[in-house]
């Protein structure tokens, strides 16, 4: 895996094979020739699950299979905040009906890359192969875990009961929300306004798949993905490594993204501009799970992009510059807010804890006032967080930057409402309840270091106002289960944007994800009743807006949520990679950048 | 009768033992350092030395006093350098008219205060859109940090951790926890294995063929995943759960030697003199074939503590340690697992050095101890 | 001979029965429900009870059980349950890179264990063997993470004499780049209990008479080492070897960890992470069965080695 050796025989084997593959391709399509020598190394911090897009919801995953299939829609590379663009649309959809209905058109000419499955024959993509892979989603055999987020399509509901009778899905049935009107129009109708409906269209998950390919491998798909976009699955070594080739029947697309205010963007347009992409030939993905490994390997130029982990982050990136090693070998700093919340809850169904009598409301207060987020900030986060004062992260539409928290730090004030509501102190200087019962309050979390550090934040926390804590591990899996079950009574959690709208924040708290998402378990019916309101307005409107900060305003005074950070991600770039810049919501963004080996090191 | 003649009794084995320990100076200078450890553990238990490890003396990473204070500043300031977000803490923050359930609590604390209600609130928080405005503004003219800091050491003696904890102190706290887990878990790993293997060994048909099953199912069965399979059923409550993990996996190499012993020792002449004075099974088992075997299970029983001192790592590693308020150097050692490549190499020198010449001097210890009470080993 | 190999080969099976059942009841009483993860971020009861009824842990306990037991005796464990990778293929395809490590490993391992041994018993009592073994002491103290984390960022990090981790696609590469750190690192872990173990069983054979009439009889005193006493000592030597074996398959998965080597001792891990019961399953009745095949095969050896053994 080390890069910069001398060329191979396999290597050369390669390019000649690929000069002639292009030679043959230019006649019959004028797209690109993707460099073969152009090897890209890249890491994953956590094992991939598969490549199947109705199957599977792991982030990592999903960074391979965008690469792969083609979804309708996409991000632009470098506009921020992030913006939809069409990728195998023509352009944005029709809107009509008050977002009801939408419209795309997919654009002529696209071919998905070679399959037995095919049978020898070029494969189109039209509109009936996404009306396909969305209705996979329904189907009970993929138990897709993003099934839910297709719910509002017309008539869907209706096929998956059938096929839960029936014991088989019909894909050949007529969807009246799912229609493909021509074989390029594709039509969508909602039951309800949803101004986000786009988002979901850009998700990797909603790419196409051809139902040939599925049907032929079946169980199998996770290890066959066939997709129209820019490359394809050569080699899988599960858990382990990961690689891919340029699709030789890409269609190839020309690099012409607009700078932004960003300097940066100026540079990246000056490399890439015109250039017709995907320029890599190769994708190299090690899964790495050791954070000192990562961290040794790109040092060692066996990376050449890398997620640098907190813990070292002070001694790579000190100040939020890179360090003085790392400068003088060309490496840079490529650094972004990443769309996600970190905050810890409370059930509010809990028997003890829960309800919204004033007593409660003042011990769930109290208790998050212990926290001090500049201390978790500093050690655990180690500076490459923001203190998150707003349940939306910035970046995200609905962000309000002037927005201040009614809860901080403060555990004077915290002891003091404590003892006022008649919480008293005993013998050995710990609370307990009105009624003289010990106050002991349960929190949940898995064996990882990560996990117990934040124990032992909390536990210094709780000290401050004389509160016991008693920590409860269960494995992840377990965790999750019994949160579902509104079994726990507190957890640090996170939440990361699927796509950048603030409502896939805010719907954490809605009363009718209690058992899903909203793992505090928070039902308050006037809360509810507000968050209905928004979902009918669009999405960069003052009104919405101004109904945000209501709703978390109401949310802090009840005590549900503390928030703690938004982590930065910090991503280190060699000096050989070209046109890097890390996009919040895109994961394949090896399709829109460069490598120049002559620039690397030694 | 020949009473008044000198009696000469014969040397138990443990004074004979005991007379070729004495003899060997490696093994006095090991129980030399063992007794040191564990006394070390007595007064770290009692609370004479290291109660406060836990208190945050130092500053976070403080070095060695020999390294000399870190002059490179800290980890960055929480908001320093981040990017484009606006958040400059001058911008006015909105209003929102939500009403507090609190605010008559918040204003009736103020009142205790009794301090004039001389509103220093920056102006933009509105009194009558946020009712806790005079309460906090109050509260936080008088200062409302707790942490009121002493001030905080630049280095330590042995340096301290990333929470600014004495690492001297938790070396020696921790050290209590290692030896108590491995202690405590060896004496119930030979419990169950002395007890099942002489179960086994003295009874013998089917009782002997039933252990034998059950050894050969627990030894086939991958130790790790044991492991974690006890880990997962016990939850995870405490010590008690690590010292139970470790000691019911661990029986099984006990268990087969008291069986050979037992099946050796069970056709021998006192057994049967026993016997015929009318013992009991228990009795000859425990009073009379026991105390022949027990050195043994004492050799065993050094052994295993030594191993679990050393499993307690993995064991840490793997995420069934030690909860959250008990050091050992388990945890110090998965702490320092990220810190070397920080250059912070301090906690896994402390740890690891005291756990190397712990367990260095046991074994060494147990090795004279095994030589000396059979020295046909040798 | 084949009477005693058929006997021991039928009292595998009631051991087999209860690894069966002890894995099904610890797993099952305590594995975690995978439906939750597998459900991903936004699942109702009805789509979690769906999955259920995929995996089949709806059933009740003995169809589970029963099912179980087909499994083993088909050695077919279906599929992983997160990533629908066949499980014969994952442990096929992992084996590779586990042995890869463990077989030089066993091999120089034994070599250099058994060679230092001999040489140590040469010089017994003397000042040399007691400092060997002093060494020995001491590098057992210390513990395998400390050795991990410590190599890997002196020799591989600091003197880049050694990638940081990684795995390759050819045997050769892999073995010779990838594999030797690793294999140092538990070279040096396990030599110290090795040579310990190996220069008490040589002593053993070196107190026997036979040892002090060769002597008489003028033999050199290498070719009584070499030849008789190593003959005789090779027994329990044989047999502490070979019960390692299925040990060190999983044992590994530290280094596994810490390298990114695919191998089992690392997919265990995961496979408990995820609750992946097919997994664990598989590997725990592999494992087991290969712990009793080594056994026996030990024992077998036994006999080959010195005839004078009964086998009962």
């Amino acid at each position: 895996m080390t890069v910069g050796r001398p060329v191979s025989h396999s290597v050369v084997l390669l390019v000649r094979t690929t000069l002639a593959v292009c030679a043959a391709v230019l006649f019959a399509n004028p797209a690109w020739c993707a460099d073969p020598n152009k090897v890209l190394h890249i890491e994953f911090y956590v094992a991939e699950t598969g490549f199947d897009p109705a199957k599977v919801q792991d982030y990592y995953s999903f960074v391979v299979i965008e690469g792969i299939c083609d979804s309708l829609l996409t991000y632009d590379y470098l506009a921020r905040p992030a913006k939809l663009v069409p990728r195998a649309a023509e352009g944005l959809p029709e809107v009509r009906d008050e977002a009801r209905t939408y419209v795309f058109k997919v654009k002529k000419g696209i071919y998905f890359a070679p399959d037995p499955a095919f049978k020898g024959k070029r494969r189109e993509l039209t509109a009936e192969d996404f009306v396909y892979s969305i209705k996979r989603f329904k189907d009970p055999v993929n138990h897709a875990p993003y099934e839910s987020f297709i719910d509002g399509i017309v008539g869907l509901e209706e096929l998956k009961k059938e096929a839960e009778k029936t014991g088989k899905f019909d894909y050949d049935r007529k969807v009246a929300g799912l229609q493909a009107l021509d074989r390029y129009t594709l039509q969508i109708k909602l039951k309800e306004t949803d101004y986000t409906f786009p988002y979901i269209m850009g998700l990797p998950n909603f790419a196409a798949v051809a139902r040939e390919v599925i049907e032929a491998y079946g169980d199998d798909s996770n290890a066959h993905p066939v997709g129209s976009g820019p490359y394809r699955l050569k080699e899988w070594v599960r858990s382990n490594k990961i690689v891919l080739e340029a699709n030789p029947d890409f269609r190839g697309f020309v690099w012409n993204f607009e700078a932004g205010s960003d300097p940066l963007d100026k540079e990246i347009v000056a490399a890439m501009k015109g250039k017709t992409m995907p320029q890599i030939g190769r994708v190299e993905i090690s899964v790495i799970e050791e954070q000192q490994a990562a961290w040794l390997a790109f040092q060692n130029d066996e990376l050449d992009v890398l997620h640098l982990r907190e813990q070292f982050a002070p001694v790579a990136v000190p100040g939020g510059k890179v360090n003085a090693q790392l400068a003088a070998a060309g490496v840079t700093l490529n650094r972004i807010t990443d769309p996600d919340l970190n905050y810890t809850y409370f059930n509010t169904t809990d028997p003890d804890f829960g309800g919204f009598a004033k007593e409660k409301i003042a011990l769930r207060r109290a208790i998050f006032m212990s926290f001090d987020n500049a201390e978790y900030l500093r050690v655990i986060r180690k500076g490459q967080a923001m203190e998150a004062q707003y349940p939306i992260p910035p970046g995200v539409v609905g962000y309000d930057a002037r927005y201040r928290t009614v809860v901080p730090y403060d555990p004077i004030l915290a002891n003091k409402l404590l003892d006022y509501f008649g919480y008293k102190r005993d013998g050995d200087g710990y609370r307990s309840w009105p009624d003289g019962r010990p106050l002991v309050m349960r929190y949940s979390s898995t064996p990882s270091s990560r996990d117990r550090e934040l124990d032992e934040l909390w536990q210094k926390s709780l000290e401050r106002i004389g509160v016991r804590i008693q920590i409860d591990k269960n494995k992840f899996p377990e965790e999750l289960k019994q949160e579902r079950a509104c079994h726990l009574l507190s957890r640090t959690a996170s939440w990361i944007a699927d796509y950048p709208d603030g409502d896939d924040f805010m719907q954490l708290l809605y009363g009718p994800n209690s058992g899903q998402n909203n793992n505090a378990c928070f039902q308050l019916p006037e809360w509810d009743r507000i968050y209905e309101k928004t979902r009918s307005l669009p999405p960069d409107s003052q009104e919405r807006s101004r109904l945000y900060r209501q709703l978390w305003r109401m949310a802090e005074f009840q005590g549900v949520w503390k928030l703690h950070d938004t982590r930065y991600r910090n991503m280190l770039v060699q000096p050989q990679v070209i046109g890097y810049k890390k996009h919040p919501i895109l994961l394949a963004e090896y399709m829109y950048y460069d490598l120049d080996n002559s620039r690397r090191r030694k | 009768m020949p009473f008044d003649r000198p009696h000469t009794v014969s040397p138990s084995l443990w004074a004979l033992a005991w007379k070729r320990l004495r003899g060997d100076r490696v093994a006095m200078v090991s129980l030399a350092i063992v007794a040191l450890f564990i006394l070390m553990m007595i007064l770290s238990g009692i609370g004479l030395v290291a109660k406060d490890w836990a208190k945050e003396v130092g500053v976070n990473y403080a070095p060695p006093t020999l390294q000399g204070p870190d002059t490179e500043t800290s980890a960055p300031a929480a908001s320093a350098g981040g990017p484009s977000a606006g958040q400059a803490a001058a911008d006015e923050p909105t209003e929102v008219p939500v009403q507090d359930p609190l605010a008559d609590a918040l204003a009736a604390i103020r009142g205790e205060t009794k301090k004039p209600a001389a509103a220093e609130a920056p102006g933009a928080e509105s009194q009558s859109v946020d009712p806790l405005a005079d309460v906090m503004a109050d509260i936080r003219a008088k200062g409302t940090k707790a942490d009121v800091s002493e001030a905080r050491a630049a280095t330590l003696p042995l340096g301290g951790d990333k929470w600014g904890r004495d690492v001297l102190k938790k070396t020696i706290k921790g050290s209590e926890t290692s030896i108590f887990v491995g202690l405590a878990a060896a004496v119930v790993a030979t419990f169950l294995g002395t007890v099942f293997g002489a179960a086994a060994g003295y009874y013998g048909r089917w009782l002997d063929d039933f252990f034998n099953w059950f050894y050969s199912v627990f030894t086939a069965i991958p130790y790790l995943l044991l492991i974690l399979a006890v880990a997962a059923v016990l939850q995870q409550k405490g010590l008690l759960t690590i010292v139970l993990i470790l000691g019911l996996t661990g029986w099984t190499g006990v268990f087969r030697l008291i069986r050979g012993e037992y099946l050796k020792h069970k056709g021998r002449e006192y057994v049967q003199a026993a016997d015929a004075i009318g013992a009991s099974n228990a009795r000859r088992m425990f009073v009379h074939i026991l105390p022949n075997v027990s050195h043994v299970v004492l050799v065993q029983l050094s052994i295993l503590t030594v191993g679990f001192i050393k499993a307690e790592v993995i064991l840490s590693f793997l995420g069934f340690g030690v909860p959250v308020d008990v050091v050992s150097w388990g945890s110090m050692l998965n702490e320092a697992q990220n810190e070397l490549i920080l250059g912070k190499w301090w906690q896994l020198a402390a740890a690891g050095t005291a756990m190397a010449v712990l367990v260095t001097a046991f074994s060494l210890f147990t090795d004279a101890l095994r030589d000396a009470l059979d020295p046909k080993l040798k | 001979m084949t009477a005693y190999i058929i006997r021991r080969i039928w009292q595998m099976i009631p051991t087999m029965l209860g690894v069966i059942v002890l894995v099904f009841i610890l797993f099952n009483w305590v594995g975690g429900d995978p439906a939750y993860v597998l459900a991903g971020k936004i699942s109702s009861a009805e789509q979690i009870a769906n999955i259920r009824r995929q995996l089949g842990v709806d059933q009740p306990y003995w169809v589970q059980l029963w099912i179980f037991v087909k499994q083993v005796l088909t050695a077919n464990f279906g599929a992983s349950w997160s990533t629908n990778e066949p499980v014969s293929h994952i442990l096929a395809t992992r084996l590779g890179p586990s042995l890869t490590v463990l077989v030089p490993l066993l091999i120089i391992s034994t070599l250099i264990s058994i060679g230092l041994a001999l040489a140590v018993a040469y010089v017994r009592a003397s000042l040399t063997d007691r400092l060997v073994m002093i060494s020995c002491t001491i590098g057992l103290s210390i513990s395998i993470l400390v050795y991990i984390i410590v190599f890997q960022y002196v020799f591989a990090y600091k003197l880049g004499w050694f990638p940081v981790q990684g795995w390759g696609d050819s045997f050769w590469q892999n073995l010779i780049v990838y594999a030797s750190l690793p294999i140092i690192i538990l070279l040096v872990v396990s030599i110290a209990p090795d040579l310990r173990l190996f220069r008490t069983f040589v002593l053993d054979e070196i107190n026997q008479d036979y040892v002090r009439t060769g002597r008489a009889k003028g033999l050199s005193e290498n070719r009584i080492m070499w030849v008789h006493v190593l003959r005789n000592a090779s027994i329990p030597i044989i047999t502490h070897v070979m019960a390692q074996i299925p040990g060190l398959l999983i044992g590994a998965f530290l280094v596994e960890r810490f390298f990114s080597i695919p191998g089992i001792g690392r997919e265990v891990i995961l496979a408990v992470e995820r609750s992946d019961f097919p997994v664990i399953k598989a590997i725990t009745v592999y494992v087991a069965a290969a712990t009793m095949i080594f056994n026996l095969l030990a024992d077998l050896m036994y006999k080959a080695v010195d005839p004078r053994v009964q086998l009962k």
